[in-house]
């Protein structure tokens, strides 16, 4: 081409001369005994594409019979006449890896998935839905009564609550039951001193049964991965992780909350010096903050 | 490991062979040909085209140089391994289930399906291992089922008797060399169709498969049976390997309910039994259909199984294959070294 050596830096400059050839392959040795090769070819759309492959070449050298060995140069015939040297890629593949490692008792290895979640299901099944306001057999959340009664295993706001822990009745009582204006939910129901009790004592005492603390736990460690661990105990409510604000890595001890008391002794029992990442860990009821 | 999958047929694998040096692989389908493989990569040889049925059967003689092939279009062909021309063909009255040759490629047998007023037959060819000689077209014996016909058969040690499978369950024993019965034994249940039947390297004993759902190892001697594997599904195939002591047996449900269950319930794995403990050690998946033949490389370092599904699966053992052994058998070796 003669414009070529003046040629102005916003000229299209590959239209023409590139759509229809491509480079030459190119392989180069890489230092680390690799190969690279790079080839081009047109795709669908009439696009060039290039490819990058890094291949390494090993040598794997067997020794055979004689027979062998002259059989192995014998020519195709039939359908694979004109196939080259090498296995032709339209009648041979390689499939994906499987493992297999003889074993007695492998069988128990194939099904040790399934049991565990049997057993779950199975306690679940006997898991009945409680409600905490009225004890029926439906979600609290559906409880014909939850606009008229509080949960169980609290106080009644009204009749005990207000008056009984509370000095002055005018300074809480008044908030929680006259209708004047808008109360915050702590100051609710008493307020001050009370709420603070009902938090420790009320809504949080059926958790303290059944929460385990865990230490000596990896730093590597995640909610998740806890979770799994406990949950062939019996259903988790919670898992609290405490992890360092700034680097995100775990600071050595968690909570584990179970629906029941009784998985969660189990769940004592068994965890209690399990090894976990390195580190064996160490198990034991929560105890109340003081 | 890494199988390799040749898919070299367009219809149901019916039988695969190694040669005695497992370096070649010979797989036969439901169409029209045989192909011809090298086991270490999987490159195809070549095809043999001259059948115009469905192919059932095909082996290798001793020495690689010929292969023979049985079909639904009533013949026996007799092939050059390294050319793929046809050098003779045997005609018979009803389509061939199953063609072997004897240790020292001399002979080989052939046998017949009872059809069209036939009655099934087991015939015994004449070869000459020479692939420019001349082939006698003369039948030298015909052994005659009258009960059951036979589905499989072979030849023991030296040649000395031809063991057949029947499709109702039982195994009988001829004298080779005059076609007399000796011995005829129910091994399987009753009516259940013997699917197949390998040797161990020796010939001494054989493992049959059926569609009782169990393999069995018997002597060749007195058709004493030594051992049994049982399995979930009906069996189509069963295979012993060399150098370790297992079994290879394959199956699945039959072809017909196939689409009625999924790939998982279908159990189309190639299973592995310890042979002398009985016990399963180990399933390979991969087939999409039921397994219709297992074969194992004689040298030991690999097997290929052939599925419904079209495709041959070559498998290399790897090292945790060669290092299982039982306990026992460790204690066993120590004990000798001391």
């Amino acid at each position: 081409m003669s414009k070529t050596e003046n040629k102005d830096w916003a000229d299209d400059e590959d239209l023409d001369d590139t759509v229809d050839t491509l480079p030459a392959q190119t392989t180069t040795t890489n230092k680390d005994g690799t190969k690279t090769i790079v080839s081009w070819r047109f795709n669908d759309e009439g696009k060039k594409v290039k490819t990058i492959r890094r291949i390494r070449f090993t040598v794997h050298k067997e020794v055979v019979n004689p027979r062998v060995a002259e059989r192995k140069n014998w020519s195709k015939f039939g359908l694979s006449a004109k196939d080259g040297a090498g296995p032709a890629a339209d009648t041979t593949s390689v499939g994906e890896n499987i493992i297999f490692r003889p074993s007695t008792n492998w069988r128990k290895d194939a099904k040790e998935e399934k049991p565990e979640q049997g057993s779950m299901k199975d306690q679940l099944k006997n898991k009945k839905v409680k409600c905490r306001i009225c004890n029926g057999e439906h979600f609290t959340a559906r409880c014909p009564f939850k606009d008229t009664m509080a949960p169980v295993g609290e106080d009644n706001p009204d009749v005990a609550a207000g008056p009984a822990d509370v000095d002055g009745p005018a300074a809480a009582g008044g908030l929680g039951t006259g209708k004047s204006s808008y109360v915050p939910p702590h100051m609710r129901n008493g307020g001050g001193a009370a709420a603070g009790d009902r938090m420790g004592g009320g809504k949080y005492e059926r958790d303290d049964l059944a929460t385990l603390r865990v230490t000596n736990v990896s730093e590597m460690a995640e909610e998740q991965e806890l979770r799994d661990m406990f949950e062939r105990f019996g259903r988790v409510t919670r898992v609290f992780l405490a992890k360092d604000r700034e680097t995100g890595l775990a600071k050595g001890f968690a909570f584990i909350s179970f629906q029941e008391r009784s998985d969660a002794s189990k769940a004592c029992d068994k965890m209690d010096g399990y090894g976990f990442k390195h580190l064996i860990l160490r198990v034991e009821f929560a105890k109340k903050a003081a | 490991m890494r199988p390799i999958l040749l898919q070299g047929h367009e219809r149901a694998l019916t039988q695969i062979k190694y040669n005695r040096d497992g370096d070649l692989i010979f797989s036969t389908a439901k169409d029209q040909h045989i192909c011809g493989w090298y086991a270490h990569n999987g490159e195809r040889l070549g095809t043999y085209h001259g059948h115009q049925g469905a192919l059932w059967t095909v082996d290798v003689d001793p020495t690689s140089t010929l292969i023979a092939s049985g079909a639904a279009d009533n013949t026996v062909r007799l092939w050059n391994i390294k050319s793929g021309r046809c050098l003779n063909v045997w005609d018979f009255d009803t389509a061939v289930k199953r063609v072997e040759f004897n240790e020292d490629g001399s002979q080989l047998l052939a046998v017949t399906e009872k059809r069209m007023g036939f009655l099934g037959t087991i015939v015994v060819l004449d070869i000459n291992l020479d692939p420019e000689g001349e082939q006698t077209s003369e039948k030298r014996m015909t052994i005659t089922c009258e009960d059951a016909k036979a589905t499989v058969a072979g030849w023991s040690y030296m040649s000395k008797y031809i063991i057949a499978g029947h499709e109702d369950g039982t195994v009988s024993q001829y004298d080779a060399k005059s076609g007399e019965q000796l011995d005829n034994t129910q091994v399987h249940e009753v009516d259940m169709l013997i699917t197949d039947l390998q040797w161990s390297p020796d010939r001494t004993y054989f493992i049959t498969a059926s569609k009782d759902k169990t393999a069995k190892l018997i002597t060749a001697k007195d058709l004493e049976v030594l051992k049994t594997y049982p399995a979930d599904t009906p069996l189509n195939s069963a295979s012993i390997t060399p150098k370790k002591d297992f079994v290879i047996l394959g199956g699945g449900q039959a072809a017909m309910d196939v689409t009625t269950t999924s790939t998982r319930q279908g159990k189309f794995e190639a299973r592995f039994y310890h042979k002398i403990f009985e016990e399963e050690i180990g399933r390979v998946r991969g087939h999409f259909g039921p397994l219709n033949t297992v074969a194992v490389d004689p040298q030991g370092k690999g097997y290929a199984s052939g599925g419904e599904d079209g495709y041959v699966r070559v498998h290399q053992f790897d090292k945790g294959y060669f290092d299982f052994t039982y306990e026992v058998e460790r204690q066993a070796r120590a004990a000798l070294q001391q």
